[in-house]
């Protein structure tokens, strides 16, 4: 990302920490997670749950675009494409839909439940992630700063959407199995070129993964939200 | 998965940067640009290659192949995108899925690629330019408008599919640059403060949130006011300017004239005060009218025209008189010493440039006349009847300086002399700076310098007698015995002295002066460029400095000797700048009588024939 669009992000980012943070703090005190009277008390919290949502997907989106990019500059350098060919994403199990067409013949429980099952499964490698980094020697603060914020941002996230999924099904049980991701032995290798090729396929994952769930986000506030008129 | 990692790796090793726009020094045909405008479909353009046409057409092909399904398919499309194209429509496209692609020529493999659908995402521009007017101002010189648009059609807005950011950018038409404005998520902006007069650009383009790509830009459009009405600012009011004018300037003219002619001579006076006559400078009828007849006096008596005028009148004669006696008390002690017992301002009029070839009488320019009434004690002094009385007095006393400084740096031989000049010395402060300033450099000088008789010899006016090349003013010592010059020259046993003293101002510069200032010329001369090195706070130094130099890198002992009369009038040598005159301060007179008489003025011609 160019430096204006950080520079911009930047400020956004805190207004988000702010907002994210007022909400989910707060959350308990302001509104009932359930609605007692039905969704038509909800709607104006459910609202304003959705556009926080999207605004900190957004930012996750935007966060490991930047830290791909990073990493791709300074240690995969003409190997990106082959390790992203070859290798496929622990979340790849998961029966997500690839195009509009079977985005929109997918019922906004499943779209949720697959957004909760995508987030879920991150959060395990995110906490490793941010260790290995760290212990990556010369790892520039650029990419340490960023997975340790993309990794609160996930937690945050899928907080949030739980509440969703709270208020537009109630009663719907939360505990779908999701991917468990085990790459982490590919991390700690010795072979730093192997590990190297590891850490990219990682955070190419991410950022697939983070642009699956903004778009379906996206898509779930235009259509209980805005009724498919964004 | 295996053959799809054999086909994969083939198609690696064969490949170049897979985004990169390198040219292919082959001239094989080459992917271009990879594109989806909308997050659906997508299309990819290469480059025909330089030798196309060696090559039958239809002999490249472009295979893909996607994750889940493992082989090399075809591209399905090679014409809705245009030549050397392949489209994939929306069942052939899968978001979040990696694509590879390659073209092959003859079979051949000559470019590979892989992307992802949501990395290649760049819209078409947005449609539907156009813009209302919110407002106008007041003064119909500015106006509001709102600029609207819509996203491209293509675009699944409305379900949330892809969002959108737009970009502004406008320019008044005769401009050539561009400005922008900051991204925005909605399709309508408004722009203030839009001139009426002028004719505006306007043009946005769009690119998928999260991405960096824009998309291309809309149609520029042409925002144009049409011309307001003449008629509907008849209905406005206006301030009716003009009729205030009008009316203020007859107002204005008639009280003028009521004024002018009116017999209110105060009021006239207030507004037409009276264009002052030309005074004589120096006499102030106010002072005559009050009675201040002391300042009258000494203004009076620095004139030798008008005490002759006065002497005529009955009324003044008798403050004349008066006044005449007095200078004869104050001729007790040096006028130059009177002089300096004055306080800064006075003693700058030691830099002033004394005048005429008449003596002594009109001492000082008008306008330091007016300023300083002390001065004129001096020009008592120098009246005709006062004058030889005190200059021989001062003749006495300043050759007495003379020789104590020739003696030696501390004086003693003439304590009675030296009582006012230490006095002086004490009140003189600007002097002492001017001192002091060259002795830091010069020891020599030091000692004969500070010995404070020599500023009872020290006139009030210096001449300049070079302008250093850092823009310091040299200032020629004047004639210590200024008053005393004919004395000194009257009895030569007591010139020689005299002369042989540094003369730190003069106006003039007697015969003996002379000489000893032309056998030592050459010092000075050789010393005028070393003024440089005289640089100091002072903005003037003075030519004893320069002397002394010249004597102490000559012989030491020559430094009572190196003494050099500096002339107060010099010719203009070099006129450097508009800042700077090169005096010519080697020219000296020659003894001729004329000189011996008045021991003043020194033409240049003069000054010529006396130079070596």
């Amino acid at each position: 990302m160019d430096s204006k669009g950080s520079s911009q992000k930047a400020g956004s980012r805190l207004l988000l920490l702010l907002v994210v943070s007022n909400l989910l703090l707060c959350q308990g005190v302001v509104s009932t997670p359930v609605c007692p009277n039905g969704p038509g008390n909800c709607q104006v919290s459910l609202r304003d749950l959705f556009d926080r949502a999207v605004m900190v997907s957004h930012y996750i989106h935007d966060l490991s675009s930047e830290m791909f990019n990073e990493f791709d500059k300074r240690y995969a350098q003409g190997k990106g494409f082959i390790t992203m060919a070859l290798n496929s994403c622990h979340t790849s199990s998961l029966p997500t839909p690839e195009d509009k067409e079977q985005a929109q013949q997918t019922h906004h429980e499943v779209l949720m439940s697959l957004i909760l099952g995508l987030l879920r499964s991150w959060n395990d490698p995110l906490y490793h992630l941010v260790t290995e980094v760290r212990g990556m020697k010369g790892a520039p603060d650029a990419i340490l700063s960023r997975a340790i914020e993309i990794e609160e941002e996930n937690k945050r996230l899928l907080e949030g959407m739980e509440m969703i999924f709270g208020q537009v099904i109630p009663g719907a049980k939360e505990t779908e199995p999701y991917p468990v991701w085990s790459g982490l032995p590919s991390l700690q290798t010795k072979d730093e070129d192997a590990r190297y090729s590891a850490f990219y396929n990682l955070l190419h994952c991410l950022r697939r993964d983070s642009s699956k769930i903004d778009t379906y986000l996206k898509l779930l506030n235009c259509r209980i939200i805005y009724n498919n008129n964004c | 998965m295996d053959l799809w990692q054999l086909l994969l790796t083939l198609a690696v090793a064969g490949s170049s940067d897979a985004f990169s726009g390198s040219e292919d020094s082959s001239g094989n045909p080459k992917f271009t640009k990879c594109r989806s405008p909308e997050l659906e479909t997508f299309s990819c353009h290469w480059t025909d290659g330089a030798n196309h046409s060696l090559q039958s057409p239809g002999s490249v092909q472009m295979f893909y192949i996607r994750r889940d399904i493992q082989e090399w398919k075809e591209c399905p499309d090679y014409v809705s995108a245009g030549e050397n194209s392949c489209y994939f429509n929306s069942s052939y496209t899968s978001v979040w899925t990696p694509y590879c692609i390659k073209l092959t020529s003859n079979g051949g493999i000559v470019d590979h690629k892989c992307f992802s659908v949501e990395d290649i995402v760049q819209p078409d521009p947005p449609v539907g330019l156009n813009w209302t007017l919110l407002n106008i101002s007041l003064t119909e010189i500015h106006a509001d408008i709102l600029v609207k648009w819509e996203p491209p059609p293509n675009t699944d807005v409305k379900m949330g599919w892809i969002i959108l950011e737009y970009e502004l950018h406008y320019k008044e038409l005769n401009e050539t640059q561009w400005k922008m404005m900051d991204p925005l998520m909605v399709t309508s902006v408004p722009m203030y403060s839009l001139r009426l007069d002028k004719e505006y650009e306007v043009r946005v383009r769009t690119r998928q949130r999260n991405t960096e790509k824009y998309g291309k830009f809309s149609e520029v459009l042409l925002i144009t006011f049409p011309q307001m009405n003449p008629s509907a600012c008849e209905e406005d009011f206006q301030f009716p300017w003009f009729l205030i004018i009008i009316f203020g300037i007859l107002g204005l003219a008639v009280t003028l004239f009521l004024l002018i002619f009116s017999k209110q001579q105060r009021i006239k006076m207030l507004i037409l005060p009276p264009v002052p006559v030309p005074k004589i400078k120096g006499i102030d009828p106010d002072l005559l009218k009050e009675g201040k007849l002391e300042e009258v006096n000494t203004i009076l008596a620095i004139h030798d025209n008008y005490k002759h005028e006065f002497y005529n009148d009955d009324s003044w004669v008798e403050f004349i008189e008066l006044d005449i006696d007095d200078p004869d008390e104050k001729t007790e002690g040096s006028d130059t010493d009177r002089l300096l017992s004055n306080d800064h301002e006075k003693s700058l009029n030691i830099f002033g440039a004394k005048d005429d070839d008449s003596g002594r009488t009109s001492c000082y320019e008008p306008d330091i006349l007016e300023a300083d009434f002390h001065v004129s004690d001096m020009c008592d002094g120098t009246s005709e009847v006062a004058q030889p009385q005190r200059l021989k007095g001062e003749a006495d006393i300043s050759c007495l300086d003379q020789k104590n400084q020739n003696n030696s740096p501390s004086n003693d031989a003439a304590p009675a002399s030296q009582q006012p000049s230490v006095i002086l010395v004490e009140e003189n402060k600007p002097r002492p700076l001017l001192i002091g300033g060259t002795e830091s450099t010069h020891q020599a000088v030091h000692t004969q310098l500070s010995n404070p008789s020599s500023l009872a010899n020290i006139d009030f006016y210096a001449q300049v007698s070079d302008i250093t090349p850092a823009g310091n003013v040299v200032l020629s010592p004047g004639q210590k015995n200024k008053t005393g010059n004919p004395q000194c020259d009257t009895h030569p046993e007591v010139v020689t002295p005299c002369q042989a003293n540094f003369i730190v101002d003069n106006a003039y510069f007697c015969e003996v002066d002379a000489k000893k200032y032309i056998a030592l010329a050459p010092h000075v001369e050789a010393e005028s460029h070393v003024e440089p090195s005289f640089n100091q706070e002072d903005i003037y130094t003075t030519t004893e400095s320069l002397t002394t130099t010249a004597g102490r890198s000559g012989t030491a002992e020559h430094v009572p000797s190196s003494e050099i009369p500096v002339p107060d009038y010099t010719s203009i040598h070099i006129v450097q700048s508009p800042q700077g005159l090169v005096l010519n301060a080697t020219a000296l007179p020659l003894p001729d009588k004329e000189f011996l008489s008045s021991c003043g003025y020194v033409s240049t011609d003069q000054l010529n024939k006396i130079m070596p």
